[in-house]
C-alpha cells in the first residue's frame, strides 16, 4: 500500500530528508578524509544518474559513457591550462582561464556535442551497432589522448593547481560538489518524469510500437544520448576541478564498470535505484573492500577488481532488474505466504 | 619499394588471417543466439596461456595447444550454460555479464602472469627469404593455419548437418524450431566452435607476436571493428573485413608508425559506418 501526498511518494520523501540531512551535515561530524571521499563519491552519482538516462530509460546500451566525463573533464582541465596547447595549436594558448562555472557547463557543453555527432551517426541504426561503437569509443579516444600526449598529458595527465579548484578548503569543496550532484539529480529527474522521458520509456519497451503512434524513435534517442552525455560530461569537468588532477582514472575501464556495476546493482530506470547503488559501490570500492583486502590470502589471484567483476556477473545473472526490486520481491511473498497462511 | 610491398603484402595477410579467425567466431555466435559477446578475447588469449603453461610443464607442443583449445571450447559452454542461457533474452543484462566476465578474467591473468607478453613456443622455427623480404616460418604456419581453419568452417557449415542446422538457427530462429532443431544444443555447439575458433587465432597470434592480459581488450576490439565494416551476423563479411583491417593496420604500421596502425583502423570503422552504416555484407535488422 502507498501513501501518497499529492502524488508524492511519502516513503520515498522520508528517505530522500534523511538522505539531504545526512549529506548536509556530514562535514560536522566526519574526519576530512571521508569529507573528501564522499564529495568524490557525488560526483561519481552524476555518472551512474545520467548514464541511467540513456541505458535504463531509453533502452540504448552506452558503454563509452567514460569518454563523455573524459571529454568534460578535458575541455576543464584545458580551459584552465591553455598553455598545453603551446607549439601546437598556438592562437589557443593564449586564451585566459576561464572562470570555474563556465569551465563545467563548457565540458557538459562539449561532450553533449560529441554526444549529439555519435548519436546521429550511429542511433539511425537498430540495436546492436550503437553497443558496438560506444564500446570501441574509449579505445579511440584513450589513443588519441596518447597520440598528442603534449596537450592532453598521456597516461601521467596533468594537475590544473590549487588556485583553480572548486574551493580551497575540504568541506567548501564537498558543498560545492554535493550542489552540483543535486542540481544535475533534479534536472534528471525532471526530464526523465516529464512527457520526454515518457518518450524515452515508450522507444525503449517497443520501437516499432512507438514509431507507429507518432514518436519520433531516433529523435528520442539522440535526445537522451545528448542530455546523458552532457551531464557526463558536467560531471566530469566538476570532478577536475574538485580533485584539480586528470588522469586515464577518469576515462578507463574500470569506471564504466563501477558505473555499470552501481546502475545494475540499483536497477536500471529507476534513478533512484541507481542513485543508491552508486553509494554502495562507490564506498564499497573506496572504503569497505580496501579494509578487507588484507584479510585475503595474497597467493589467491584476487584483488578488489576481482570481487566487484564476480558481484557484477552475480547480480547481472541472479537479479537482473536490480537488488533493492529482488528484495522488495522477496518481501512481498513472505507477507504474501503468511496472509495465506492466515486464511 | 618492392621490398616494401612484399613485406606489407605478407604481414597484411597474416594478420588477416589471424584476425578472421576471431571475428568469424564472434560473428557466429551472434548470428546465431544474438549474444553479443564481450568475452570472447578472453578465449582469443585464455587458448594461449593454457598452451604455453601446458608446454612449459613438458607436454608435448602439439598436444598442448590441443587442449589448450579445447578447454578454452569448454570453458565457453560453461559460461553459456551456467551463466548466459539464463539471461539470453535480456539483451542488456548479456552486454554487461560478458563484459564483466572479460574483464574478471583479464584481471586474474594480471595477477598471475603478470602484465608483460609471453610468446608462445613456436612449432617450426626458421626463417625464408622472399626476394629481400626474411618471413619467419611462424608467420606463414599462422597463414596457412587460419586459411585452413576457415575453409573447415566454411565446409562444416554449408555440408554437414549440423553447420545447416546451424545456418538455419541463424537465419530464422522459429523456423528452426519448428521444424525439429534442438536450437539449445546448436547454441553450445555454436559457442564451443566460437571459442575454438577465438582460440586458434590467439594461439597464432601468440606465435607471431606475443600473448599479454591487454590482448583480450586488443583483440576484442578488431572483433566489433571487423564485424560493423563486414556487417553484423554475417560471416564471410567478416572474413573480407578482417584482411581489409588487417592490411589498413599494416600500411598504418609501415609508414606512420606502430602507435598510428590500430588509431586508422578505428578512425576508418567510423567513416564506415557514417557512409555506409550496415557494412559491406549486412543485413537490415
Amino acid at each position: 500500500m502507498r501513501t501518497e501526498i499529492r502524488g508524492i511518494d511519502l516513503k520515498k520523501l522520508v528517505i530522500g530528508v534523511i538522505f539531504l540531512i545526512f549529506s548536509l551535515t556530514a562535514p560536522f561530524f566526519l574526519p576530512s578524509a571521508y569529507v573528501y571521499l564522499l564529495g568524490m563519491m557525488f560526483l561519481f552519482l552524476i555518472f551512474v544518474i545520467s548514464w541511467d538516462v540513456i541505458i535504463g530509460y531509453t533502452g540504448q546500451v552506452n558503454l563509452g559513457h567514460t569518454v563523455f566525463i573524459g571529454l568534460g573533464a578535458y575541455t576543464a582541465a584545458l580551459l584552465q591550462v591553455p598553455s598545453r596547447f603551446q607549439g601546437s595549436i598556438d592562437f589557443l594558448a593564449s586564451m585566459p582561464k576561464a572562470p570555474i562555472p563556465i569551465s563545467i557547463l563548457a565540458g557538459g557543453i562539449v561532450a553533449g556535442l560529441f554526444g549529439l555527432a555519435i548519436g546521429v551517426i550511429t542511433l539511425r541504426l537498430k540495436g546492436y551497432y550503437f553497443a558496438l561503437v560506444t564500446a570501441i569509443l574509449p579505445l579511440v579516444f584513450m589513443k588519441s589522448l596518447y597520440v598528442f600526449s603534449d596537450i592532453f598529458g598521456g597516461e601521467e595527465g596533468f594537475s590544473i593547481g590549487l588556485e583553480r579548484s572548486l574551493a580551497e578548503s575540504t568541506t567548501l569543496r564537498y558543498y560545492y560538489a554535493f550542489a552540483i550532484f543535486l542540481i544535475s539529480f533534479i534536472a534528471l529527474y525532471i526530464i526523465v518524469n516529464s512527457r520526454i522521458g515518457l518518450r524515452f520509456r515508450a522507444v525503449r519497451d517497443d520501437e516499432d510500437l512507438a514509431e507507429s503512434i507518432g514518436v519520433n524513435v531516433v529523435k528520442y534517442k539522440v535526445l537522451s544520448f545528448v542530455v546523458s552525455s552532457f551531464f557526463a560530461g558536467i560531471g566530469g569537468a566538476a570532478i577536475v576541478h574538485y580533485r584539480i588532477t586528470i588522469g586515464p582514472d577518469l576515462y578507463d575501464i574500470p569506471l564504466m564498470l563501477l558505473i555499470i556495476l552501481a546502475a545494475v546493482i540499483g536497477g536500471l530506470g529507476t534513478l533512484y535505484g541507481p542513485l543508491f547503488g552508486g553509494i554502495v559501490v562507490y564506498l564499497l570500492k573506496n572504503w569497505w573492500l580496501q579494509s578487507l583486502l588484507p584479510v585475503i590470502p595474497s597467493w589467491l589471484p584476487i584483488n578488489d577488481d576481482v570481487i566487484l567483476y564476480a558481484i557484477l556477473i552475480a547480480v547481472g545473472v541472479l537479479a537482473p532488474e536490480g537488488v533493492w526490486e529482488k528484495i522488495k520481491e522477496f518481501l512481498r511473498e513472505r507477507s504474501g505466504s503468511k496472509s495465506s497462511r492466515r486464511s | 619499394m618492392i621490398d616494401v610491398a612484399v613485406r606489407i603484402l605478407l604481414y597484411g595477410a597474416v594478420i588477416g588471417g589471424i584476425w578472421a579467425l576471431v571475428a568469424s567466431g564472434f560473428s557466429l555466435i551472434f548470428g546465431v543466439a544474438r549474444i553479443l559477446n564481450f568475452a570472447h578475447g578472453i578465449f582469443f588469449i585464455l587458448a594461449a596461456y593454457i598452451g604455453i603453461v601446458l608446454i612449459q610443464s613438458g607436454i608435448n607442443s602439439y598436444l598442448s595447444t590441443f587442449a589448450g583449445i579445447v578447454i578454452v571450447g569448454g570453458f565457453a559452454v560453461g559460461i553459456y550454460l551456467g551463466l548466459l542461457s539464463k539471461i539470453k533474452d535480456h539483451e542488456v543484462m548479456v552486454i554487461i555479464v560478458t563484459l564483466a566476465i572479460a574483464l574478471l578474467v583479464e584481471q586474474i591473468l594480471i595477477l598471475i602472469f603478470g602484465e608483460h607478453g609471453l610468446s608462445y613456443p613456436d612449432f617450426i622455427s626458421g626463417v625464408v627469404r622472399i626476394g629481400m623480404t626474411p618471413i619467419t616460418y611462424d608467420r606463414i604456419v599462422a597463414f596457412v593455419v587460419a586459411i585452413v581453419v576457415l575453409t573447415l568452417l566454411e565446409v562444416f557449415i554449408h555440408k554437414t548437418n549440423t553447420g545447416k542446422m546451424i545456418l538455419a538457427s541463424s537465419q530464422n530462429y522459429e523456423g528452426a524450431l519448428l521444424v525439429g532443431i534442438d536450437v539449445d544444443r546448436i547454441f553450445v555447439i555454436t559457442m564451443f566452435l566460437s571459442a575454438v575458433l577465438a582460440g586458434v587465432g590467439g594461439v597464432l597470434y601468440g606465435q607471431v607476436f606475443a600473448v599479454s592480459p591487454a590482448v583480450s581488450l586488443k583483440a576484442l576490439i578488431f572483433a566489433f571493428a571487423i564485424v560493423i565494416l563486414g556487417g553484423l551476423g554475417s560471416i564471410k563479411g567478416s572474413i573480407v573485413a578482417a584482411f581489409i583491417i588487417g592490411y589498413i593496420t599494416t600500411i598504418a604500421n609501415q609508414f606512420l608508425g606502430a602507435q598510428w596502425s590500430e588509431f586508422t583502423a578505428l578512425l576508418i570503422i567510423i567513416a564506415i559506418l557514417v557512409i555506409k552504416p550496415t557494412g559491406l555484407f549486412g543485413v537490415e535488422e
